[in-house]
Formats: structure tokens, C-alpha cells, sequence
């Protein structure tokens, strides 16, 4: 018989994440059928929600209706995931490699007697032993851990795994009971929200395309060049130190090692010399591309593409290819 | 304020990398350990409540193997912080992390505890999974990617922010809270010497790692590899900026295809 996978799910306004459906197809691969992958899913609108997971072939949600997990510590979820792991007798745990995924996954292997691993890129299954690849040192190495049986949670690295295949069907949705969660475990509570700026584009850490601006710009009215270029890729946009130490864009959009790392299919540096310290964060894009002045700067090295050329020519004219190929 | 902070020694940043002839494990060439860097701002965080706050006491704690387990703790006191402790792991190499974190949480469980503060992440083995399974095993809550954390005395709540994928939440959360950190300071302090001579006769608690529990799950790593070295950008070779966007957009959707 083929192990279930629990796939908790996340919403991002209102529809699974990118990375949940990856979750999703991650779980569908290891179990032998998305038939075999269970969803999880918490919050106010997880009735109405969960059906969402039938749109990739996922029979089963279940959920928790709690409002109160919304703006609280993950620990407020902890419980109900466990209940629903132990009532469907899986082994598995996936998540998104998220924040939230990231978030909960020690948490919920401390809790349930697991081990756990972030960042993951690959899983295969020999007999019951789980065999994962991930990342170490921003991307300077890859490591493999074994896991001889015993209960996962894995939270899989955004992009790492192709989406779910779309295969629409009923799910029936399992309401978990769970024991109440302790007051000071839910202490900590929200207060607020200010989106990010540029808010409607993807999140930095989960795009599959990121376009990042540097030093080279000279001055923060000229990051505009960047951020259009962004728009017509659908892309998120990023920063290096120098640009955010300066206070031309928010420290929220600094890529590397004191910032965030991102992975994305299409990484695009543009007036970035390629520091170490900016290279961990965005070595393990699968596609890199350069675009600077000084033919000899450290981020050719690492690049896949490289245009050695002014920025302030090369990027509009590459703004308007890309909007002229794609139609805009 | 009574705060511990975890801190973790790891390979410094421009140390380069080498596997093991088996592949098993990694050596680094060059073996400076320092504190991983999201802990470096740990400790600042640390130490600027602390003198916010009088009457604040930091308590360091580590584990790992000699030597660099205790060099990082007397690196950690020379900023700043009132005392340390070790947990001793012996050379038994790449333990599980929640192994880690459970042995932390025993070691950390009899000091007094109103904020434990974290690294979000540490640049080693990038697990980010120790702060919510320090937590768990402490039952305390735990917040992760914060940023500007202070303590509001006149409400008795820590306030802070968190840096996720939507944007900026505003939180607030009443002590005892464990939070895993992502800010980084620009320039946290740096040790000076007359407190770099002094940490070396401050004493530091060294403590045994609390006994494996059978039948959890638990993983071991078992190789590394390097990525074969990036053999350089291949460069567009073009007359005027339209000719340099075209050939790329043509290079990234036919032949890498990236290209949404
Ligand atoms: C502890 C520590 C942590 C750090 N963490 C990070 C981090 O997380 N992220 C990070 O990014 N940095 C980090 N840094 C800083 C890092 O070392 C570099 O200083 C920084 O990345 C440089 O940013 P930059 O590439 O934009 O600027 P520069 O290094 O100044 O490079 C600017 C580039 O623009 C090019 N250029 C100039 N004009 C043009 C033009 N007209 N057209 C095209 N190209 C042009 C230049 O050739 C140059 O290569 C850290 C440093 C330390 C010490
Ligand atoms: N061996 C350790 N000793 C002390 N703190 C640790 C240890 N391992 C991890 N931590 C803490 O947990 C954070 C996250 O580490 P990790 O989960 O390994 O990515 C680090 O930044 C440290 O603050």
C-alpha cells in the first residue's frame, strides 16, 4: 500500500499559493497519485477554501475552521495539523517553502516527534528510507540527508518541484477537532498589515523571476529603469545593499546574505558588481543573467548571460523587447 | 529583562569550501568560525535591550564541539553579554535539528527566560527550523522574520515587525517569547580589546546534550557536493542596445527557456 502525504496548505489572497500547488505535486510523486496526497488547510475561509486542492486531483482536505489562527504564532496550528496527521496515519508532512512553511516546520517536528528540513529541492523514496537534496552555504554546496523511516516534514524550496498537474475533482473535506491550543501559546498576535510596496507583484522569495538593481543605478530615481523592466516580466524586484544601505528602496528588498534568498527561474542583476556577500543569496537561480559596465565585475562570473554594456541603454531597450514579445 | 540568545559557530562567510575525501562531511579550508551572521545581529538586538533596559542580564548559549563552540561564547561576551553556556556535543558530526533545538531547550529551561533570541536562519546549513522547535519544546511562542523588536515597559508587550511574503506585519506579544530574527545591522559593535582579555577569564558552563530519544524520526547527512564552478556568462555580442534586447530575449526563451 502507498504512504499518504499531508500537504498543509497556504492561501495567498484567497487562492492556494504557488507553493502549495508545488507542495502538492511533490506529495502526488512521492504518495504514487495526487489520490494519496491529503490537504490541509486552517483559517476562517478553510471550508470554503478547501476545494481548491480538488482542482489538482486531491480527494481529501482537512481543515480547521478557526478564524483565530489567523495573525497568530504557529503554534495556534500546531495541534490540529498533528490530530490530522495521526487520524489519516501519515509519515509525511509537506509545506511550502514559504515563511509560513518555514515557520511551522520546526514546530510541528518537535511537536509530533519528527525530523524536519527546509529548503528542500529533491525527495526520493528507497524502500522507507526518504533521501533529500538542498542547498547549503547560499547555494556554494548541495547536501544530501537520509531519513531511515520515522515521520518528515519537509518544506520544499519555491520552484524546486513543477506545479501539480490540474486533474479537478470532489474533495471531502474532514473537519479536525482538535484540543484546545493553551493561552500563552497564542499570546503573540497581529496587530497590522502594510503590504509590500509594489504589492500586487509576486513576494521576493517565492517569484519565478527576480530583477534586481544595484549601485550602478547612481541614484534612486533611476531604479525606475529596474522596477519597469519588473512590470513587463511579471517579476519581482530585488536590491543589493548598497542601494538599500542608501535608502533608495526598502531593506525588504535586499537580496543576499544579511537579506533575503531567493531561487527563482530568471534572476536578473543590473548594475550589481556580484560581492559574496550578494552572491549567496541568488546563486541558486536556475538562470542568471548580468548586465553591467565593467566587464570584469565578479558577476559574470556566476552569470549564465551576460550583456556588458550601459544600463541606462541596455534596460530600456530590453524593457520594450520584452513588452513587444509579449504582446503588451 | 532576562534574555538568552543562541548562537551558533559556523564557517566564516569567505571561507572556502572543500568536501570531505569521502564526501561525507564538508571542510572548510580554512577553519575560522565565527557567529553566523543573522546571530551576530542576535546579539546586537540583544545587548541594545539590554541597555535600554537596566537591571538586563544576556545569557549566551552554544553547542557544538571544542573549540570553536567556546571561542564564538567568549566572542559573544566580549560584545557585551553577563555569562555563557556550552552545550558540549563531542565531535559526533551534523546532528538532527531538532536534536539540536532539544537539547538547547534542556539547557535553557532552568535560566530565567523572558525573550530567547534567535538567528532566522544560520548560513551553514540554512535550516531555519531550531527557534520554532526551541520553542516547542520550552512551550513558549515563537515569532519568526522579525524585525524592529522593542519592548513597550508601559504595556508589558514586546512590539515588533515581520518581514513576510505580503509585507510588514505589526505585532505584539507579552513575555516569555522566543523570536528568530532577520533584521541585520549595518555595523553591529565589535568586541574591543580590553573586554576581548576579560571574557577569557569569565567562566562558561559547560553542559552534557540531554540523551537521544528513541523512535522520533531524525536524518543525518550523509554527502555534499560542490556545484561544478560556473564556467562564466556567455556574453551578448551586439552593435546597439536593440540588438543587445533582442538577442537576449531570443537567448532566454529558445535556448535557456526561462522566458515566461
Ligand atoms: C557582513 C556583510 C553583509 C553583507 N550583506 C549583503 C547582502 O545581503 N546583500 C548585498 O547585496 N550586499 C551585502 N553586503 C555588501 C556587499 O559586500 C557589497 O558591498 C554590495 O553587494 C555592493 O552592492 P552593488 O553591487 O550594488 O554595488 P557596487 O559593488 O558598487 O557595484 C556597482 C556595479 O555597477 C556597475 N555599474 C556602474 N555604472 C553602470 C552602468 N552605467 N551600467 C552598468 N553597470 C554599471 C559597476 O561596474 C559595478 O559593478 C554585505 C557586506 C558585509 C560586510
Ligand atoms: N548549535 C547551535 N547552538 C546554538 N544556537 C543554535 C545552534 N543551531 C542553531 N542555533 C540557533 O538557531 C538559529 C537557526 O539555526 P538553523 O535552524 O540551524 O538554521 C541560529 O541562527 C541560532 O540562533
Amino acid at each position: 500500500m502507498t504512504e499518504r502525504v499531508l500537504v498543509v496548505g497556504e492561501l495567498l489572497t484567497d487562492r492556494l499559493s504557488g507553493s502549495t500547488v508545488e507542495a502538492i505535486g511533490a506529495g502526488a510523486r512521492l504518495a504514487g497519485g495526487a489520490s494519496s496526497v491529503v490537504g490541509f488547510l486552517a483559517g476562517a475561509t478553510a471550508r470554503s477554501r478547501a476545494p481548491e486542492f480538488g482542482r489538482y486531483g486531491v480527494t481529501e482536505v482537512a481543515i480547521l475552521e478557526d478564524p483565530a489562527c489567523e495573525g497568530a504564532p504557529v503554534a495556534a496550528l500546531v495541534t490540529a495539523v498533528v490530530a490530522a496527521a495521526t487520524e489519516l496515519g501519515t509519515e509525511t508532512i509537506l509545506l511550502a517553502g514559504t515563511s509560513f512553511g518555514r515557520d511551522l516546520a520546526g514546530r510541528l517536528a518537535a511537536r509530533w516527534g519528527a525530523t524536519a528540513a527546509t529548503g528542500v529541492t529533491e525527495i526520493t523514496r528507497v524502500g522507507s528510507t526518504l533521501e533529500l537534496r538542498r542547498p547549503v552555504f547560499g547555494g556554494r554546496a548541495t547536501e544530501t540527508r537520509r531519513i531511515e523511516g520515522g515521520r518528515a516534514v519537509l518544506a520544499l524550496r519555491p520552484h524546486a518541484f513543477p506545479s501539480a498537474t490540474e486533474a479537478p475533482c470532489e474533495t471531502r473535506l474532514r473537519p479536525i477537532v482538535a484540543p484546545a491550543v493553551p493561552e500563552l501559546l497564542r499570546a503573540a498576535h497581529r496587530t497590522g498589515l502594510e503590504a509590500s510596496p509594489g504589492g500586487a507583484g509576486p513576494g521576493l522569495a517565492e517569484a519565478a523571476v527576480v530583477v534586481s538593481g544595484g549601485r550602478g543605478l547612481r541614484a534612486p530615481e533611476n531604479f525606475r529603469l529596474v522596477e519597469e523592466l519588473a512590470a513587463a516580466l511579471g517579476a519581482a524586484v530585488g536590491a543589493s545593499r548598497a542601494v538599500t544601505d542608501a535608502g533608495w528602496r526598502p531593506s525588504s528588498l535586499q537580496v543576499g546574505q544579511t537579506g533575503k534568498a531567493v531561487s527563482p527561474q530568471l534572476y536578473i542583476a543590473v548594475g550589481i558588481s556580484g560581492a559574496i556577500q550578494h552572491l549567496v543569496g541568488m546563486m541558486s537561480s536556475r538562470v542568471i543573467v548580468a548586465i553591467n559596465s565593467d566587464a570584469s565585475a565578479p558577476i559574470f562570473k556566476v552569470a549564465d548571460y551576460g550583456v556588458v554594456g550601459d544600463l541606462f541603454q541596455i534596460l530600456p531597450a530590453l524593457t520594450n523587447e520584452v513588452r513587444r514579445v509579449r504582446g503588451q | 529583562m532576562e534574555i538568552v540568545v543562541c548562537v551558533k559557530p559556523v564557517p566564516e562567510g569567505e571561507t572556502r569550501l572543500r568536501a570531505s575525501a569521502d564526501g561525507a562531511s564538508l571542510d572548510p579550508e580554512a577553519v575560522k568560525f565565527v557567529l553566523a551572521g543573522y546571530d551576530e545581529s542576535a546579539v546586537e538586538q540583544a545587548l541594545l535591550l539590554k541597555e535600554s533596559l537596566p537591571g538586563s542580564k544576556v545569557h549566551a548559549v552554544s553547542l557544538g564541539p571544542a573549540p570553536r563552540t567556546e571561542e564564538v561564547l567568549r566572542a559573544a561576551i566580549a560584545l557585551g553579554c553577563d555569562a555563557a553556556t556550552w552545550v558540549d556535543s563531542g565531535p559526533a558530526a551534523s546532528p538532527d535539528p531538532i536534536d539540536v533545538a532539544r537539547a538547547l531547550a534542556a539547557a535553557l529551561a532552568p535560566l530565567p527566560h523572558d525573550l530567547v533570541l534567535l538567528g532566522k536562519q544560520a548560513g551553514d546549513d540554512e535550516e531555519g527550523l531550531v527557534p520554532a522547535a526551541l520553542a516547542e519544546f520550552l512551550g513558549v511562542p515563537d515569532v519568526g522574520h522579525v524585525v524592529d523588536l522593542r519592548w513597550d515597559a508601559g504595556r508589558s508587550r514586546f512590539t515588533f515587525r515581520r518581514a513576510v511574503e505580503a509585507g510588514q506585519e505589526t505585532w505584539e506579544a507579552p513575555a516569555p517569547l522566543v523570536v528568530a530574527l532577520q533584521q541585520a545591522w549595518n555595523d553591529p559593535r565589535t568586541a574591543k580589546l580590553p573586554a576581548i582579555l576579560k571574557s577569557r577569564k569569565v567562566p562558561i558552563a559547560r553542559v552534557p546534550p540531554v540523551a537521544l530519544v528513541p523512535g522520533v524520526g531524525r536524518s543525518q547527512s550523509v554527502r555534499f557536493e560542490l556545484p561544478p564552478p560556473r564556467s562564466g556568462a556567455r556574453l551578448v555580442d551586439f552593435q546597439t542596445p536593440e540588438q543587445a534586447a533582442e538577442k537576449l530575449v531570443k537567448l532566454l526563451r529558445e535556448e535557456a527557456k526561462v522566458f515566461p
